[in-house]
């Protein structure tokens, strides 16, 4: 048996380590990879959303290099993404490809439900094995998060331009190359040394900008034009609010946790949304902004697939808290089609108004941002 | 029916919950729950005794004004929806919009219904007042009647009576509900002599005149009979919704696939529409299903209509005319 799993950003990096260290074969699809995409398309519906389609060309990459089993998540609830993997088992079957997929359920995510649906991958193993994985995997997410944090601080101060990229390519090499908990977290040790060494403008007061939005997008550079990483070269301090360990703090830790806590984006977005959930990332995106709106930001980047519905809503309050925070705010709609160019105009253009923005309202910078992830 | 209305309302306003005589003017706009759900909250306000407007049936105006307020993203009957709450603003006190995440079981809506009510209120800048039942079955009861408690304290009535018209509204609901499905109730086409075309979709769209462009009364105009997914019981869509028996999918997922397939197996169905609005999100889902199902299965000739606000009714005729020609 051997299985595949969809990227989303940096994702495969605690994937790598959850399946290396129980001893899972597996392959892995390449990252940022042009063709992914296209395969994808062609044998997705057309409205379906960005998501959808590169990972269902993941899958298809993966089955051809001799993957029979397909590692995915699953759930209930308004948003297709839960709906996905019954759709795509669909497609492949009919372009003759014959898989299992495993899906772990994230609406209700637990240690135990991990360890029963991942069963039929660790059929011999131990469960102390397969819970040590987990931790691991775990502890990776937010070690690569930190990394990716630190990439984003550096970047936009570094003297020498180009490092913190170079650093960050040739992480990924080596982090795809190395095989296991222990090696991995080497690299990703060592990619951090790297950067802290790099020699930065500590004087510089780069603008601070937020991403918010749709949580697969957001991350996966493929699907945002790399937008994190272009900024960055422009200058501008950037803040992704998603990232996969926030993530896993909601919904895994303080879920498993004994003490409910509150979610705070959520309770943030419930100034202008009267309800729990209004599907996918949503509520949180509505938070998000809100947060970011308190916290002295100079702008927001809301990023979100074509047809998606919880950010279509999140959208409709950015009329207000522009407004009530002073904050721009600009939203950019992903597809298969978003010409570069077209795009990287428009962020140009934003860009341009928060420093004109800034440079006729100097005091507010002084403040720190309070933002923790 | 409608005498157990009244009976029903005359026992409220006996407990003398309603004197004053000028009583907050509900609205009721025309739109999305409403083709489903009408007399379910129509009778809920009337029985607690306030008025009740509904805004009129989709015109160009209305739309117009839907466009105006909603982002360009925006799926067609969303905006024809605030077209209507738009239209009701200086008629009414308070417009009802309820708040549905689940219907039912394991039935989810659309997230857009999920966030309606505050959609609607930033869309119009706050210029409405708006009344919101939250309806979590698969959830959580407890919200509906926090929702309702909450109704109770704006509109000043008591709260127990809230409940009871609630009730007794869902009574009436379920009520008609059977009566329609026993009247159209379908299990074959029979009729050799007449053509017989299915004609699925949101509710919204396809009983919408204004969004269906009348597709319902051409085609029976034509002297072809016409199926919904409303001649078909409940347990019967979600027997043939395939692949979500049994499991959590949008409700108007069960209702489509669960038409689509039975329809299907119909020898004398003639054909299936499926009139689907611009870039809606959910119809990507289900219509994709459907497709790869008849291809593989079916024999049953398919036409997907979509339309979105620039569709034109002449073209649209012209589609619906050579599916029709084809079909024989
Ligand atoms: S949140 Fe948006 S992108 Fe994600 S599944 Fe839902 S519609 Fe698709
Ligand atoms: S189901 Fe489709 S048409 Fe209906 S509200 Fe949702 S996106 Fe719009």
């Amino acid at each position: 048996m051997k299985i595949t799993f969809p990227h989303a950003g940096n994702m495969y990096v605690p994937i790598k380590v959850l399946l290396e260290t129980i001893g899972i074969c597996y392959v892995m699809p390449p990252l940022c990879n042009k063709r992914t995409l296209e395969y994808g398309s062609t044998h997705s519906p057309e409205f379906i959303c960005l998501p959808f389609k590169i990972i269902l060309g993941d899958f298809i990459h993966g089955i051809q290099n001799g993957a029979d089993t397909v590692l995915f998540c699953g759930g209930l609830g308004q948003c297709r993404l839960g709906y996905y993997g019954d759709l795509q088992t669909e497609i492949l079957k009919s372009v003759g490809h014959n898989v299992k997929f495993i899906c772990i359920d994230l609406t209700f995510m637990t240690v135990k439900e991990i360890v029963e649906k991942i069963k039929p991958l660790t059929e011999g193993k131990s469960l102390g094995k397969i819970i040590k994985a987990i931790a691991c995997a775990i502890w990776t997410v937010f070690r690569v998060d930190k990394l990716y944090r630190l990439a984003s601080y550096t970047r936009c101060r570094e003297v020498v331009k180009g490092y913190t990229d170079n650093t960050m390519k040739e992480f990924h090499t080596r982090v795809q190359n190395a095989k296991g908990y222990k090696a991995i977290i080497k690299e990703i040790n060592r990619a951090m040394r790297t950067l802290k060494t790099l020699k930065i403008d500590k004087k510089a007061k780069p603008l601070k900008v937020a991403i918010v939005g749709e949580f697969y997008v957001a991350l996966e550079p493929s699907a945002n034009l790399d937008v994190e990483k272009k900024l960055g070269n422009m200058g501008v301090e950037v803040h992704n609010t998603l990232s996969v360990s926030h993530w896993i703090m909601e919904h895994f830790i303080k879920r498993n946790l004994p003490v409910k806590s509150k979610n705070t984006p959520h309770e943030a977005g419930k100034e202008y949304m009267r309800t729990d959930d209004i599907g996918g990332h949503g509520l949180e995106t509505v938070g998000n902004a809100v947060l970011c709106g308190r916290s002295g930001y100079d702008g927001i980047i809301h990023l979100y697939p074509f047809t998606c519905m919880p950010e279509i809503i999140a959208q409709c309050t950015f009329n207000e808290i522009q407004n009530k925070y002073g904050i721009p705010i600009i939203t950019l709609i992903l597809d298969e089609m978003s010409g570069e160019a077209g795009y990287m105009t428009r962020v140009e253009a934003f860009i341009d108004i928060l420093e004109r923005k800034r440079e006729t309202s100097k005091p507010v910078m002084d403040k720190k941002c309070g933002m923790n992830v | 029916m409608l005498t157990s209305v009244a009976t029903a309302s005359k026992v409220v306003y006996n407990k003398g919950c309603c004197i004053s005589e000028n009583l907050p003017v509900i609205g009721l706009p025309k739109g999305l729950f409403y083709y489903e759900h009408s007399i379910l909250w129509e009778s809920f306000f009337k029985i607690l005794g306030f008025p009740v407007i509904t805004s009129e049936d989709t015109n160009k105006e209305i739309l117009d004004n839907g466009i105006i307020h909603c982002s360009n993203e925006t799926c067609l009957p969303v905006k024809v929806f605030h077209g209507h709450v738009y239209s009701l603003k200086d008629k009414t006190d308070y417009i009802f919009i309820p708040r549905y995440t689940s219907i039912d079981k394991n039935e989810y809506t659309c997230p857009k219904f999920c966030g309606l009510p505050d959609m609607a209120l930033l869309n119009l800048k706050n210029k409405i007042k708006v009344l919101e039942v939250k309806l979590h079955i698969d959830k959580d009861t407890g919200l509906t009647f926090e929702s309702l408690k909450e109704i109770a304290r704006i509109l000043g009535v008591n709260y127990q009576d809230t409940i009871e018209a609630f009730q007794t509204a869902i009574e009436l609901f379920h009520e008609k509900k059977q009566e329609i499905s026993r009247v159209n109730c379908y299990n074959q086409v029979r009729d050799l002599k007449k053509r017989a075309v299915s004609v699925l979709g949101h509710p919204y769209v396809i009983y919408d005149s204004y969004l269906s462009m009348k597709l319902i009364k051409k085609l029976k105009e034509k002297d072809i009979d016409v199926y919904t997914p409303l001649n078909l019981d409940h347990k019967t869509k979600r027997h043939n919704a395939y692949p979500y028996q049994g499991k959590a999918f949008w409700e108007v997922g069960f209702e489509n696939l669960g038409s689509a397939f039975t329809y299907a197996q119909d020898k004398n169905m003639n054909g299936i529409i499926y009139l689907s609005p611009f870039a809606c999100g959910v119809d990507a889902f289900i219509i994709e299903f459907i497709e790869r199902q008849f291809k593989d299965r079916y024999k049953v000739p398919f036409l997907k209509l979509t339309i979105d606000e620039h569709t034109g009714e002449a073209g649209f005729d012209t589609r619906v005319e050579a599916f029709l020609d084809m079909i024989g």
